[in-house]
C-alpha cells in the first residue's frame, strides 16, 4: 500500500472514528457519573437505553402510536427517567453496604428491562432514523454528512451542559464533593441520595441520547444497543472509570481504534478487540490513560 | 484483631454445633444416594435434564467460589464453560480421543485462560474485573463463529465417543456428571479447611494481615480466578459431554449472566445442595418455561434483584419512613 493511499484512507477513518467515538463517550459519561457518585457499575445502562430507543420507535412509527419524533423522544425520556428512579430505588437499601451486591442488582434490573423489550416489541429488527435533513459535502478527503454534524452538535451541547452543571451549579459542587469523599459529605449534612438520584437520571438521559444517535448507523434490535454499551464500558475503562473528561476522550480513542481495527484487520472480531483493549489498559494504565494523578479505588 | 477475625471467618462455613454435624452429613449422603438410585426409576428426558443440571451446578459452583473467596463478580464465565466444552469436542474431532483425556485437559486449559484473563486486573477492585468479564462474554460468540475451522462455526460439533464402552449413553452422561460434581464439592469442602483456602479467605477479609504474612492480595485474586475458571471449564466439558453437542447457540452473552443468577439464587453456597439448587434453577426453568421464552429474563432478573436485596439489606424496616434511626 502506498503512502498516499494510507493518507487517503486514514483521514476518513479518523473522522468517522471521532464521530462514533463521541457517542461511545456520551454512553461512557453516563456510566462514569453513576460510578463516581454511587460506586456502582450500572450494567442496566445499555438495556435502559435500548428500552428508550424502542419506545421512541414504537411511539413514532405507528406500531404503538404515531406521534411526532420530538414528542416520542420526550415521552421516552420521561419513561427512561422514571425507570432510572425506580431502579435506583430498588438498590437504594444496599447501595452503601456493598458495591458488588448493588452491581449484581443492576444486572437483575438489566435482565428485567431486556425481557420487557422482548415482550413488548418482540425480536424484530427495525430502523430508526434521525429526523435531520439529508445533505453531505466534502472537505478535502473527508465526506461530512448531516448525521455527522448532528452527532457533533449534540455531543458538544451535552458535554458543555454537563460541564456547566458540574462546575457552576450547587448540584455540581455536591456531585463533585460526593464523588471525592462521601463520608465527609454526610457529616456535613449533604443528602447523598439526591446526588445519587441526579447522577442516575443524568446517566439514563445520556444513555438514551447515545442510543438514539448510534441506532441510525446500524439498526435497532433487542441486542444491538446493549452490546453497543460494551464500547461505552471500554471507553470508561480507557478513561479510568472515574474521570468524566477521561470518559469523553476515551470514547473518541476507542472509536478511532475500532475503526482502524475493522478496516485494516477484521470487522468480525470487534468485541474481542475491545476485550484486548480493556485487558491491556487495566494492565498498563490501571487508572486510565489520563488519570495518573488522581487514582482509582484499589 | 486480625487473628480473631480470621478465626471468625474460618468458623463461618463450618457447622458449629456438634449435634448438627451428623444430621447435615446424613442428609447430604441421603441426597447423593437418592441421585445414585434415580436412574432406576426415571429415564429419558429427565435423566438428560439432570445430567445438564449437574454440569450447570458445577459451573454455578465456579461462580460462587469466585464470589465467596474473591469477593468478585463474573458475568463471563460462559467463556470458560465454552472453552471446556469445545476442548472435548475438538480433541475428539482432531485426535479421536475420548473425555478421559479431554476432561483433565479442559480443566488445565481453563486454568491457563483464567490466569491470563485475571492477571491484568490483579491490582484493581473487583468492579474492573466485572467489566472485563462483560467483554469476555460478548467476545465469546465472535470467537466461536470466527474460528470456524476449529469450532465448526454456527453448526458446532458433535461429541459421540463414550468413556466406558458398552454402557448406555444416558447413564454414562448422568453418572459421570454426578461423580465429578460430588468430587468437586468434596474437594471444595476440604479446600475450605486447608491452609491454602484459609490464606485466600484471609487475603479477602483482612488484606493487610494477609500481606504481613506474605499473602498478597493480587496473588490471591489471580489464583482464585484461575481455580474458578478451571472449575468452569470442567463444567463446560461435562455440559458438552452430557448434551453430545456444542454450538454457539448455547453460549450467548446471557449464558454468563445466567450462571451468576444461579450462583446468587443458591446464595453463593459452595455445598452440593446449594450447587444443585443453582444448577436446577438455570437448567430447568428455561426447559419447563420454554413457551414463555421472553418471560425467562424477567423472571431471572426479578430473582437476582430480590435475592440480592434480601441477602444484603439486613433489617429492611430501617427504610420505612419512621425508621431512620441511624
Amino acid at each position: 500500500m502506498s503512502v498516499a493511499g494510507i493518507f487517503r484512507d486514514i483521514l476518513p477513518l479518523l473522522w468517522s472514528g471521532i464521530i462514533s467515538g463521541c457517542l461511545y463517550g456520551v454512553g461512557a459519561l453516563g456510566l462514569v457519573m453513576v460510578f463516581k457518585s454511587s460506586r456502582v457499575v450500572n450494567f442496566s445502562h445499555g438495556n435502559l437505553a435500548c428500552l428508550g430507543a424502542f419506545v421512541v420507535y414504537g411511539l413514532s412509527s405507528g406500531s404503538l402510536l404515531s406521534l411526532s419524533w420530538g414528542s416520542a423522544v420526550a415521552l421516552a425520556l420521561g419513561i427512561a427517567c422514571a425507570v432510572a428512579v425506580a431502579s435506583y430505588a430498588l438498590i437504594a437499601p444496599i447501595v452503601f453496604k456493598s458495591d458488588l451486591a448493588s452491581t449484581i442488582a443492576t444486572l437483575g434490573v438489566g435482565l428485567i428491562l431486556q425481557g420487557a423489550v422482548q415482550l413488548i416489541f418482540g425480536a424484530d429488527i427495525v430502523n430508526l432514523d434521525l429526523p435531520v435533513p439529508r445533505f453531505n459535502f466534502s472537505l478535502g478527503a473527508i465526506r461530512i454528512s448531516s448525521y455527522d454534524l448532528a452527532v457533533l452538535v449534540v455531543t458538544l451541547a451535552i458535554v458543555g451542559g454537563l460541564y456547566v452543571i458540574i462546575e457552576r451549579t450547587k448540584l455540581g459542587v455536591a456531585f463533585r464533593a460526593v464523588s471525592t469523599n462521601p463520608f465527609a459529605c454526610e457529616v456535613c449534612g449533604l443528602n447523598l441520595r439526591s446526588v445519587h438520584l441526579f447522577s442516575w437520571l443524568a446517566g439514563a438521559v445520556l444513555g438514551l441520547v447515545a442510543a438514539l444517535l448510534i441506532v441510525p448507523t446500524t439498526f435497532l434490535s433487542s441486542t444491538t444497543v446493549p452490546s453497543f454499551m460494551l464500547q461505552a464500558f471500554t471507553a470508561a475503562v480507557v478513561g479510568g472509570f472515574s474521570s468524566l473528561p477521561g470518559a469523553a476522550v476515551g470514547g473518541i480513542l476507542v472509536g478511532i481504534a475500532m475503526n482502524m481495527f475493522s478496516f485494516y484487520v477484521s470487522p468480525e472480531f470487534m468485541n474481542t478487540f475491545l476485550l484486548g483493549v480493556i485487558l491491556l489498559t487495566l494492565n498498563f494504565f490501571p487508572n486510565g490513560l489520563l488519570e495518573r494523578a488522581i487514582g482509582g479505588r484499589v | 484483631m486480625a487473628v480473631s477475625d480470621l478465626a471468625h471467618v474460618s468458623k463461618a462455613g463450618v457447622p458449629a454445633r456438634a449435634g448438627h454435624v451428623d444430621l447435615a452429613r446424613l442428609s447430604v449422603l441421603a441426597l447423593v444416594a437418592a441421585l445414585l438410585l434415580l436412574p432406576l426409576l426415571a429415564g429419558g428426558f429427565l435423566l438428560y435434564s439432570l445430567s445438564l443440571c449437574f454440569a450447570n451446578a458445577l459451573a454455578v459452583l465456579s461462580v460462587s467460589m469466585l464470589v465467596r473467596y474473591g469477593g468478585e463478580v463474573s458475568i463471563g464465565h460462559s467463556f470458560f464453560v465454552a472453552l471446556g466444552a469445545y476442548t472435548v469436542a475438538i480433541v475428539e474431532h482432531r485426535l479421536g480421543i475420548s473425555i478421559a483425556v479431554s476432561l483433565p485437559l479442559a480443566a488445565l486449559l481453563g486454568a491457563g485462560a483464567g490466569f491470563v484473563f485475571a492477571f491484568p486486573s490483579r491490582r484493581l477492585s473487583g468492579i474492573y474485573l466485572a467489566v472485563a468479564t462483560m467483554a469476555l462474554a460478548l467476545a465469546l460468540p465472535e470467537v466461536l463463529i470466527g474460528f470456524e475451522k476449529f469450532t465448526g462455526g454456527f453448526e458446532g460439533l458433535y461429541i459421540a465417543q463414550d468413556l466406558i464402552p458398552g454402557v448406555s449413553k444416558a447413564l454414562q452422561h448422568y453418572y459421570i456428571a454426578l461423580a465429578v460434581l460430588v468430587a468437586v464439592s468434596l474437594a471444595l469442602a476440604h479446600f475450605r479447611k486447608s491452609a491454602q483456602g484459609l490464606a485466600l479467605l484471609m487475603a479477602q477479609a483482612q488484606p493487610r494481615a494477609a500481606e504481613a504474612m506474605g499473602i498478597t492480595r493480587s496473588w490471591a485474586r489471580v489464583s482464585i480466578f484461575t481455580l474458578s475458571a478451571a472449575l468452569a471449564s470442567l463444567a463446560g466439558a461435562l455440559t458438552g459431554f452430557a448434551s453430545s453437542t456444542v454450538s454457539p447457540n448455547s453460549f450467548t452473552f446471557f449464558s454468563g449472566v445466567f450462571l451468576l443468577v444461579g450462583s446468587v439464587v443458591s446464595l453463593n453456597g459452595l455445598s452440593l445442595s446449594a450447587a444443585l439448587v443453582g444448577g436446577a434453577f438455570i437448567t430447568l426453568v428455561p426447559t419447563y418455561l420454554a413457551k414463555a421464552g421472553d418471560w425467562v429474563p424477567v423472571l431471572y432478573g426479578v430473582a437476582l434483584v430480590v435475592v440480592t436485596l434480601v441477602a444484603n439489606a439486613g433489617d429492611l424496616r430501617r427504610f420505612l419512613p419512621r425508621g431512620r434511626a441511624r
